[in-house]
């Protein structure tokens, strides 16, 4: 079980630079982190890693980050608890909508620096250990 | 590969026959306490557990997936082996089993337990694949499944009833309230219903529920052997039961305004077994004639509405509740929204009267009585101080009785546009606006941000007040893509002299974050729900009642 000082975050990233930059610095901050390239594989490693926060790219081949993401939130258990944050940019009114419809929590603009990604980290990790208290 | 074991709780001794025929893999025999702690050890390849016992069962499969170890369960009784698909064991049977059959789960059980990059394509598959079979929300499963459990038993006592539950109005609440409400409204309806099978025997007969996607339930109900199926008038008791004990749960956790949505039509029909007919394509003929024969009571239900309107309309039976805006500071009251309810209990929901308005054709006389009742209270019920949020349809701006001249305190009337209903002559609807502002009415855009269109279509009505819509609301503490969207709507309401309100504010944080968003005035339960406002102390001049009858 992932609950307590080590919480489990799932980076999807299908560009491997990309996805080990954030692991490195989200580790060195004290997350148990987990790395999948794409939507079916973070899927595969979903039930496993029982993330509390899922850092998910949008543009991905294949399964996009809001199937993932409407997948993800439709788990019968892990559903109620897990955090989705889109990593794309949301400009208009609609995008923002259609993440709300697919049940994103938040999101990160891309390109992002990570002390902006370590805090929205932050902030979803704490609604959600509030939420499961 | 002589070192991969097996762990396990049962004495079977097929397991030990069974695991003799997987190549390198031998049997090693734990208590079922001590199954838990020992999937870490070295060389561990699956666990297969027979115990009974949840809390163990639980504690199992969750120690041997974190572990990466698959499960395999051999289940005694249906509940353990519903239960092992729940904790999504790798594989399970029934007991007893042969030892063709153990060995096959086993085998497949550690083929899935091999890393993820060879078995991920499968796992998702699979995720999905159980998505399907389950419904995620109500915890039912879905129809395919529900007829392979029947199949047995449906064969054996000859004769099945389908109940077709026709639940109206859903899709009315995903509308206005948002998706995770409705979402939250069928958790709710399922649990009852489940609930309510529980405490309800139907003679020894089997009932068993599934879900379809178009929130509509079927109920299954097979006779025990030797009892004849429930009878024309059980079966009506029953139904009317079940729909106190469904609607009494929603209105305990969703409140009364949702509660008044709720309407159940059961359709039922008898399907007796045929050998000559494929058994499917006799169920699902079966669940047709149940869901046609729920359509046709609706029909009928909805007839009688209809003339329950028209007396309403001939009696004026319309009364309005009022529904405080606060403003957020202060939480001082600033004015009410007029929300009108019909007398008759039928058409108490303003939703289900202006439904039944708009089938019989009656939509423009329903709204004047609407809108007569509720300017009435600006004199005996309001403060001088306070302000009528009043809702038009921007179909009533047609409406010849429907002018600017109505009202006599036009400067205390906030008239309510929804976004929702699409203007089609837009240039002649604003020339209607403007001769409105001119005497001095003021707007609010209803429901904005309820669609996707954004901000654009907003600033077309130059609005005084601008609505959020609920949807936007809901858990708004918890969700940062809805406070985004509240915080760009206030900046942009300040850009453009505009004041935004907070609709459905129902829990504290809730409250907060609307006020630290910004967020000028606040409406819903949280504060205030809508009542009935006593008339005020000071008699109004006896003319309001002419004035009141004014609409031809």
């Amino acid at each position: 079980m992932n609950v307590g000082k080590h919480p489990a975050i799932l980076v999807v990233d299908d560009n491997h630079d990309n996805a080990e930059i954030i692991r490195q610095y989200l580790e060195i901050r004290g997350y148990a982190v987990t790395v999948a390239h794409s939507g079916d594989e973070a899927l595969a490693l979903y039930e496993r890693v029982r993330p509390a926060v899922v850092l998910l790219d949008v543009m991905m081949p294949g399964r996009d980050g809001w199937e993932v993401c409407k997948i993800m939130k439709q788990h019968p258990t892990l559903g109620r608890t897990v955090r989705v944050i889109m990593v794309t940019a949301l400009d208009e009114w609609q995008d923002k909508r259609e993440a709300l419809q697919l049940g994103a929590d938040d999101y990160v603009e891309k390109p992002f620096d990570l002390p902006t990604l370590a805090a929205t980290v932050e902030r979803n990790l704490a609604m959600q250990r509030a939420n499961s208290a | 590969m002589s070192d991969s074991l097996l762990l396990t709780d049962s004495d079977d001794p097929n397991i030990d026959a069974a695991i003799a025929l997987i190549d390198g893999v031998s049997v090693q025999r734990v208590q079922t306490d001590g199954l838990a702690g020992a999937v870490t050890e070295e060389g561990v390849r699956g666990v297969l557990i027979e115990s009974e016992d949840p809390v163990a069962l639980r504690s199992v499969v969750e120690a041997a997936h974190a572990a990466g170890v698959p499960v395999i369960v051999a289940c005694a009784d249906d509940t353990t082996r519903r239960r092992a698909v729940e904790l999504k064991a790798e594989e399970w049977y029934r007991c007893p089993a042969t030892v063709d059959e153990i060995s096959q789960r086993v085998r497949s059980a550690i083929a899935r337990g091999a890393p993820p990059a060879q078995q991920s394509a499968d796992r998702v598959e699979r995720v999905e694949y159980e998505q399907m079979l389950h419904d995620s929300l109500t915890g039912l499963p879905t129809l395919p499944v529900m007829i392979e459990r029947s199949r047995g038993l449906f064969k054996e006592r000859g004769e099945l009833m389908v109940l077709y539950l026709n639940f109206v109005r859903y899709s009315k609440i995903e509308e206005i309230y948002g998706w995770e409400k409705l979402d939250a409204v069928l958790e709710t309806t399922a649990a009852a219903v489940r609930e309510f099978l529980d405490d309800t025997a139907l003679s020894t007969s089997r009932v068993m529920v599934s879900f379809t996607n178009d929130d509509d339930f079927i109920f299954f109900h097979i006779p025990a052997s030797g009892v004849s199926a429930a009878t024309e008038s059980e079966i009506t008791e029953m139904v009317s039961r079940l729909q106190r004990h469904v609607g009494a749960r929603i209105e305990a956790q969703h409140g009364e305004e949702i509660a008044a949505l709720f309407d159940i039509y059961v359709g039922r029909a008898h399907v007796y077994y045929n050998p000559k007919i494929r058994l499917e394509r006799l169920i699902y003929r079966g669940i047709r004639e149940a869901a046609n024969a729920s359509r046709s009571i609706e029909e009928r239900e909805r007839a009688r509405r209809v003339a329950d309107l028209r007396a309403s309309l001939r009696d004026r039976g319309v009364y309005i509740d009022y529904h405080p805006i606060v403003v957020t500071e202060t939480r001082k009251i600033f004015g009410y929204e007029a929300l009108a309810r019909g007398v008759l209990r039928s058409l108490r929901s303003p939703e289900v009267m202006f439904d039944v308005a708009a089938e019989a054709d009656l939509v423009w006389e329903l709204s004047r009585l609407c809108r007569s009742k509720a300017i009435e209270g600006i004199e005996t019920r309001l403060q001088p101080d306070e302000v009528l949020f009043l809702n038009v349809d921007p179909h009533d701006f047609s409406d010849p009785a429907f002018n600017e001249d109505e009202v006599k305190f036009p400067e205390r009337v906030v008239i309510e546009i929804t976004e929702r209903t699409a203007i089609k002559d837009y240039p002649k609807f604003r020339e209607r606006l403007r001769a409105f502002r001119e005497r001095g009415f003021r707007f609010a855009v209803d429901d904005a941000g309820s669609g996707y269109a954004g901000l654009g279509s907003i600033a077309n009505l130059e609005p005084d007040f601008i609505k959020l819509d609920m949807s936007l609301i809901n858990a708004i503490d918890t969700n940062f893509i809805k406070q985004n969207l509240v915080e760009t709507m206030v900046k942009f309401a300040n850009d453009h002299g505009a004041k935004v309100i907070a609709e459905g504010v129902e829990r504290a944080d809730e409250f907060k974050t609307v006020g630290d968003l910004g967020v000028h005035f606040v409406q819903g339960f949280f504060l205030h729900r809508p009542a009935n406002l006593p008339l005020s102390a000071t008699p109004p001049r006896r003319e309001r009642q002419v004035s009141a009858r004014q609409a031809p």
